[in-house]
């Protein structure tokens, strides 16, 4: 995928990744989403320093939304704000598939996120929501 | 008299409820696709994702502390939503326990009205939903009023231990009488969870 908004994309990755380092976040989006995103290291790095456009493992579109909800339950886990994580989660979505294809995903979010009171249901909402993205 | 009715209230959480229970999970995981699973979920009962194309299966999360009883009356619920195709791709149903949202209150109002049909078993219902009906509609009349549905609870136990005590489950294992009394245990005490399934008013209508 070519990314539309890299130095956007970059720092939403580097908020919602919090105090963990770029190697821990490979393995964690690894582990999240059953080795289904298997990001390399020296990508990441490039895409969470914007130093590149073009992310390699991450080839259609699935993979994005695999990406989005990773990225997010990492952020549920690094103690940022609500706020926080539905907004960087957008932007990095947009930044990878395009305001179309995000609007569309993340509309079931904003209907959804004010019912949600805690973040442990955010996270939850966002483990399911992989879940279903996840290839059968 | 609060505590010991509260105990009795938690005894009720019988091996009929929670087999009721699973039974239901598995016609939902059959029949509706719905794969479950428990977690915590502060001020929400339950949350039911669709995928974005069909064949897929649903995701639902229920949150752990719903007893037997509130996750029977939820699983009607869902697959009411589900029979009026609120299940929409990339939208998840919220079941809240605060007040639902004016924008969410007719999707709520609608499921809750069929999954009164579906409960009692009303033949159209059953079949548009593909929903095993509950048929106990003797117990209907008295389940509508609360004083007399908590009082029918607290008579049922009671009958419910004495039928052990008096160790007359030797005898009437099996029979229509020991069938009838775990029915309206489970029927009641799923009730008492969920008044929507009998009540139409709103004054009865605690649940988001």
């Amino acid at each position: 995928m070519r990314l539309q908004d890299r130095e956007r994309v970059s720092r939403a990755i580097r908020t919602l990744k919090g105090d963990r380092s770029l190697d821990s976040l490979v393995d964690r989006i690894y582990a999240i989403t059953e080795g289904s995103v298997m990001l390399d290291r020296a990508t990441l790095q490039r895409v969470a320093t914007g130093q590149t456009r073009v992310t390699r493992a991450i080839d259609s579109p699935e993979d994005c939304v695999r990406l989005y909800f990773a990225l997010m339950i990492v952020g549920c886990e690094q103690e940022l704000t609500l706020a926080e994580i539905v907004g960087e989660g957008r932007t990095m979505l947009a930044g990878f598939v395009g305001e179309p294809l995000a609007t569309l995903v993340f509309a079931d979010l904003r209907r959804t996120l004010p019912k949600l009171t805690d973040r442990r249901t955010l996270r939850e909402y966002l483990e399911e929501g992989l879940r279903v993205w996840l290839p059968k | 008299m609060a505590a010991q009715m509260n105990a009795l209230a938690n005894r009720a959480e019988s091996n009929t409820l929670r087999s009721e229970e699973a039974r239901l999970r598995a016609v939902l995981a059959e029949r509706l696709d719905i794969q479950t699973r428990f977690a915590s979920l502060p001020g929400t009962r339950a949350l039911l994702v669709s995928p974005i194309g069909a064949g897929l299966p649903r995701g639902l999360v229920v949150d752990r502390s719903a007893n037997a009883a509130e996750r029977i009356s939820l699983y009607v619920h869902l697959a009411a939503h589900i029979a009026l195709k609120h299940d929409l791709p990339l939208v998840t149903i919220v079941e809240s326990r605060a007040e639902v949202t004016s924008g969410d209150a007719n999707g709520h109002r609608d499921a809750d009205q069929l999954a009164r049909a579906m409960w009692w078993g009303t033949p159209a219902a059953g079949l548009r939903a593909g929903w095993p009906g509950r048929r106990s509609r003797l117990l209907r009349p008295f389940l509508a009023n609360r004083p007399v549905r908590s009082g029918l609870r607290v008579v049922l136990q009671l009958l419910r231990g004495l039928y052990y005590v008096a160790r007359a489950n030797r005898l009437l294992e099996g029979t229509f009488v020991a069938r009838w009394l775990r029915d309206a245990l489970c029927v009641t005490a799923v009730v008492c969870a969920a008044p929507e399934l009998v009540a139409s008013s709103r004054l009865e209508r605690p649940r988001a």
